[in-house]
């Protein structure tokens, strides 16, 4: 190609794509927006009404207005034991600034007779849901574990975190930027 | 198909996928070092310190940024937490630590850039892959027939777009006549990668908007395209005098 003709070439482009920009304006702002509901940062976080070994009910879409961090953990699972004492520290250090901390255990693949002396074991004091029929692993489309969610005021999710432990200043970063 | 995909790799197995492309990126582009005038053992290190620098500067410089919350657990710095990292700060000091490492061993700066394109253009591909799996960089909602159904919605596969554009990209470099002119193949990944970037944003559903629709990551990838059409101009200008 001639010089002259690369350098319009180039000028074509250049204009074609200020035009594309143009074109494919979304005044709609991005897909997050709607209110889908779905386990990803910048949705709507699924709802649920589940209950604590007491049988106290926690329905997620009544905490609005707090910033939430949803775990979903298993007694058998080593990252989610190890991850557990951060989150209580936190949770101790946070509360009165607003935070809600759910521990979903995956009941449905965990031993139920274990829940109770993991709870003891790590003075657990934040409340523990029993997902015993699998209902939030499903619509949080659960493939790991553990699986945080940090979900902001206005329950709109701000950050997933799949697998772990988590470490506390991972754990601190995450829940400073859902109470603001 | 996709959904076996995404559950063998679902987060963090993504992560696997970025390994395995920097592997095959470092492979390939091995192969094609003595074309651009850099040795395998340049090559290597120019890469591994790079790649050195990506991983200790993303870490510090994203303490550095929350000091409040490192200065109550010190130990948190050495977690094995990917999330615990800042990929801006991580490439600026690798690129800045490639430099310094460039310069010193006298590896002319266009042709490390020459050399490291097949393991960019791989590197590109692996990304695009790990979109796949983690679900992220996802499209936006629509009705056409060749929708994916990813969180609770039709959309535009816009991962997949990502790796037929990365691939598209990667075959057109490696069957590319070379060019004696330093600079002009690393030139040409960039203006692809950046014309494919402005294009495929437009189907994207997480872009980022800059004032009335406008997403910021297409004017970024305008601007680039723009430059590297601009600093071609200047590299075949400047280097046509030297070329046989």
């Amino acid at each position: 190609m001639q010089p002259i003709q690369r350098r319009i070439f180039f000028i074509l482009i250049l204009v074609a794509g200020l035009a594309w920009i143009g074109i494919s304006a979304d005044p709609a702002g991005n897909a997050g927006a709607g209110g889908v509901p779905a386990p990803q940062a910048g949705f709507l976080a699924p709802d649920f009404t589940l209950k604590t070994p007491e049988g106290e009910t926690f329905t997620l879409s009544k905490l609005q207005g707090k910033a939430v961090l949803i775990n979903l953990w298993a007694t058998w699972c080593p990252p989610c034991r190890a991850e557990m004492p951060a989150i209580q520290k936190l949770y101790d250090e946070y509360k009165d600034r607003g935070l809600v901390v759910l521990a979903v255990n995956s009941t449905v693949q965990d031993d139920p007779f274990a829940i109770a002396p993991f709870i003891e074991e790590y003075r657990l004091t934040f409340p523990i849901l029993l997902d015993e029929t699998g209902e939030v692993s499903q619509a949080y489309q659960l493939r790991s574990l553990p699986s945080s969610y940090f979900i902001r005021r206005d329950g709109i999710i701000n950050e997933v975190v799949i697998g772990g432990p988590m470490s506390e200043a991972l754990l601190r970063t995450r829940i400073e930027d859902i109470l603001e | 198909m996709i959904e076996l995909f995404r559950s063998l790799f679902a987060p963090p197995r993504h992560l696997i996928l970025l390994v395995l492309a920097a592997w095959l990126g470092m492979t390939l582009a091995e192969k094609r070092t003595a074309r651009h005038g850099v040795t395998n053992e340049a090559f290597n290190n120019l890469v591994f310190y790079g790649l050195l620098a990506y991983i200790l500067g993303g870490r510090i410089l994203y303490a550095v940024n929350h000091l409040p919350a490192f200065s109550q657990s010190p130990l948190s710095l050495f977690a094995l937490n990917p999330d615990l990292f800042d990929s801006f700060g991580g490439s600026v000091a690798a690129v800045l630590v490639a430099l310094i490492y460039g310069q010193r061993q006298k590896i002319p700066l266009w042709n490390a850039l020459d050399a490291l394109t097949p393991f960019l253009a791989v590197l590109a591909v692996g990304i695009s892959l790990s979109h796949l799996a983690a679900g992220t960089a996802f499209g936006k909602p629509t009705d056409i027939p060749w929708a994916i159904v990813l969180w609770n919605a039709k959309r535009h596969p816009s991962q997949i777009y990502e790796l037929l554009a990365s691939l598209l990209t990667l075959g057109l470099l490696w069957f590319q006549r070379p060019n004696p002119r330093p600079g002009l193949f690393f030139l040409t990944f960039a203006a692809l990668t950046s014309a494919a970037r402005l294009f495929l944003e437009a189907f994207r559903g997480d872009s980022p908007i800059l004032f009335n629709g406008i997403r910021s990551t297409q004017v970024l990838a305008w601007a680039l395209l723009a430059a590297s059409f601009a600093v071609y101009e200047w590299r075949k200008q400047s280097t046509s005098g030297n070329a046989s």
